[in-house]
């Protein structure tokens, strides 16, 4: 149970750091999100503003400019088109007030029956208009001439006379100004004073003038009672530059004529808009009504708009957040897993430790502890199986004069050379230890016979016998061998190694390179 | 103690009866603003439910109303603001209760007005198919459902706003707008067969709203609200309203409209 338990702990202490940093990153995510999500809003709130601000501003200009044509449609209410001085001195007052800058000219239609053509060019003449006639010539059902322009200054000067009601887009905005008694502006237009080779977009609005006293309830009532117009001249560019108000910075705006945003109904555009530079930005269009006639302005966000008010706090969220995210899963990591680590670390550095313990540290043999202990285990088996074992003596011939001749690193070499290739002679199972300076052991577990240890014995003098390369030089070596049997030459430690160490010594004594058994 | 209290109501006798035989005090005169919009105004030839309504409770009320057109958004602002004093056809919500009063006089649903070649056979096809957008009336509101339609699609920048309904229609007919939200009186006289051909109707799920005159709290005290809101009520139980609204719609459908119950 107790085992379980620890089990599913250490299961779960260790996907702990996977589990924080999916938490923190689904966190991270959903702040980042979040924040996109307000940047975006505040971002639209702060263009819906502007495009209301646009439509508030236009309209109210448009409203400001209706009223001023209000007061001259009382004017001549009461004292008729024709009161010339008035009218001039009404304009005058309104050109000192730079409020009204946006209007290029201010006019008098009059409504003349094609029966009346001559008295009303004559009357006209006799109000002083010297050489006065209705054009464009010829005789028509209906006149509509523009007899008075006020202000009578530079580009403006031009023959009163004209009849503008063939014009298609001045007589519909004339005809609805009549019959709904309202003000009501025209299309985009060529203004007649606009003499410059390129036409700049204007629009006219109109105000219908009535006979004063008689009633005008129905359409009927008002198209029988109407006696004229009067008229405001814009260039549409004059007319925004006299808005109230500043514009929003960072913002393309283009006004068209109706409801179909085309190259030639363009009247108006500011802001340095490019399709091809691939800012999606925030675009919209509003469908503006003034004065009867739809306006739509085309609204969009430039890369401006986007660095005023747009909050880049989003990618900072996402950088800080996955940032955090990675540093807190770590340390989560590193906390539960230190224990684990500093064990692991322990037990590596202990077996190191029992590794330089137990073996000699120029060849990796084992050394006389190791190999007195796989000794000691060997004699306990063979004793309780009856079996039998061996134990090699070996000492390298004339080892000293190498060392003193070729120095103590070559002599470490061949030491280290010699032992890599008893290791690999000797069979699986025996151990091959160092035990002092140029003296090994080897032990051969589970033996036939003495036979079968002598030869294992040759073997091993025949492989040292063979050449070493150390350091580009040819060096030979030779050994002897003495080889002890247990039982037959001792049945404890001691006794063996004596036996062994004692036929070693014959070997030596007789001339040294060769094997010699104990019994 | 008792004598001067009895000259006093004498004396207030006296100025009611000088306010005229309406009750009305008309010591100044009022304003009235209409907006443009199908059935309920037309400019071009100075006629409309409204228009009718206004001209009956001017004459009725026996009182000097300026009267003038324009945007609706213009019109809530001023009424806010006390420079008006009334409007008609409004509909309320929390905010407009802060400064607006107002006196109901019919009811209608709310309608989405979707292309035929757009795909849409329910709101939550326009909704989801993040191509279409929708025409509205600045300032406009409109029955729950359809408020909530508006916002998500405004929220998402798929709403073209316009200043009134005739360049909604001709948006649509251009397919510059695949829907709009309509009301029975927006069909406009003119081009009805052609709307009629390319687009189709949906009813949002919402109970009818109150339409009402609009009075501006700030404008008016309201003792004064409520001498308005009671000659409308007489309007409206003498069939004044009702023969108004049968001028222009069956006389099924005005009654449908100026029948309604339960208000205040």
């Amino acid at each position: 149970m107790t085992f379980r338990r620890s089990f599913r702990m250490s299961r779960l202490s260790h996907l702990l750091p996977w589990i924080i940093l999916v938490v923190t990153l689904s966190v991270t995510w959903l702040l980042w999100r979040h924040e996109c999500d307000t940047s975006r809003k505040e971002m639209q709130a702060q263009f819906d503003f502007a495009l209301r601000d646009t439509v508030s501003r236009v309209e109210q200009r448009v409203a400001a400019h209706e009223q001023m044509l209000r007061g001259l449609q009382g004017l001549f209410a009461t004292t008729g088109l024709k009161n010339r001085a008035a009218f001039r001195d009404y304009v005058e007052t309104l050109q000192l007030d730079a409020n009204f800058s946006g209007v290029q000219i201010v006019g008098v239609v009059d409504l003349v029956p094609g029966n009346q053509k001559k008295a009303h060019e004559e009357v006209m003449r006799g109000l002083g208009v010297g050489a006065y006639a209705i054009h464009p010539e010829g005789e028509r059902e209906l006149y509509t001439p523009i007899i008075q322009r006020e202000p009578q200054v530079g580009r403006n000067r031009l023959p009163p006379g004209l009849d503008t009601w063939a014009e298609p887009a001045r007589r519909l905005a004339m005809e609805s100004a009549r019959d709904s008694g309202r003000a009501a502006i025209t299309a985009k237009v060529r203004l007649a004073v606009d003499k410059k080779p390129e036409a700049q977009p204007g629009f006219i609005m109109y105000l219908p003038v009535y006979a004063y006293g008689q009633p005008r309830d129905t359409v009927a009532q008002r198209r029988s009672h109407l006696i004229g117009w009067i008229y405001a001249a814009f260039y549409i560019e004059d007319f925004m530059a006299s808005l109230y108000g500043t514009s929003l910075p960072g913002v393309a705006l283009d006004i068209y004529d109706g409801v179909e945003p085309t190259a030639g109904a363009l009247m108006y555009s500011v802001g340095e808009y490019s399709a091809q530079d691939g800012h999606e930005g925030l675009h919209a269009n509003e469908y503006m009504v003034v004065a009867g006639r739809t306006w739509t302005l085309s609204l969009r966000s430039l890369r401006e708009f986007d660095v005023r008010y747009g909050r880049d706090v989003a990618s900072l969220i996402a950088a800080t957040g996955f940032g955090l995210s990675l540093s807190l899963a770590l340390l989560s990591w590193f906390m539960v897993t230190g224990r684990a680590r500093a064990l692991r670390l322990a037990a590596g550095m202990t077996e190191e430790l029992r590794h330089m313990a137990q073996h000699d540290p120029l060849t990796g043999l084992p050394n006389r502890a190791l190999f007195s202990d796989r000794l000691g285990n060997e004699l306990a088996r063979a004793k309780r199986n009856d079996g039998h074992f061996g134990l090699i003596f070996i000492d390298l011939d004339r080892f000293k004069p190498i060392n003193d001749n070729f120095g103590h690193a070559t002599g470490d070499l061949l030491l280290r050379q010699v032992a890599q290739r008893m290791k690999e002679t000797v069979r699986a199972s025996d151990t091959v230890g160092r035990i002092g300076g140029d003296e090994f052991v080897v032990l051969m577990p589970m033996l036939a016979d003495a036979e079968a240890a002598r030869l294992l014995a040759e073997k091993l003098r025949h492989a040292i016998a063979q050449p070493f390369m150390l350091e580009g030089r040819e060096l030979s070596v030779s050994c002897s061998l003495g080889v002890a049997l247990y039982p037959n030459d001792g049945t404890d430690e001691i006794t063996l190694a004596k036996s062994a160490d004692e036929a070693m010594y014959q070997a030596k004594q007789s001339g040294r390179d060769r094997v010699r058994l104990a019994s | 103690m008792i004598r001067r209290s009895l000259i006093a109501s004498l004396l207030a006798c006296s100025l009611v009866s000088s306010a005229g035989a309406t009750g009305f005090d008309c010591s100044r005169p009022y304003s009235l603003a209409l907006h443009e919009h199908g059935l309920l105004y037309t400019v071009a030839t100075d006629t409309g439910i409204d228009k009718d309504v206004a001209d009956e409770l001017i004459r009725r009320s026996g009182c000097k109303v300026v009267v003038s057109v324009m945007p609706r958004a213009r019109i809530w602002q001023l009424i806010e603001s006390g420079a008006l004093d009334f409007s008609l056809s409004g509909i309320t919500n929390p905010e407009r209760e802060r400064f607006a009063s107002f006196a109901w006089y019919f009811s209608n649903k709310y309608y989405l007005l979707v292309r035929k070649d757009s795909g849409v056979n329910t709101h939550g096809d326009f909704e989801r198919n993040a191509r279409l957008q929708l025409g509205v009336i600045r300032s406009f509101r409109y029955s729950e459902s359809a408020n909530r339609l508006v916002d998500r699609l405004h929220q998402a920048g798929r709403v073209s706003q316009a200043g009134g309904l005739e360049p909604l229609y001709q948006t649509l007919m251009l397919n510059h707008i695949q829907g709009m939200i309509i009301e029975p009186f927006d069909y406009p006289a003119l081009d009805e067969k052609k709307i009629r051909e390319v687009s189709s109707i949906i009813e949002f799920n919402d109970p009818p709203v109150l339409h009402g005159l609009i009075m501006s709290k700030t404008a008016l005290a309201p003792g004064e609200q409520e001498k308005w809101r009671a000659l409308l009520s007489e309007m409206r139980s003498d069939g004044t309203i009702r023969r108004i609204f049968e001028k222009y719609f069956k006389p099924e459908m005005a009654a449908s409209m100026v029948n309604f119950q339960g208000v205040r």
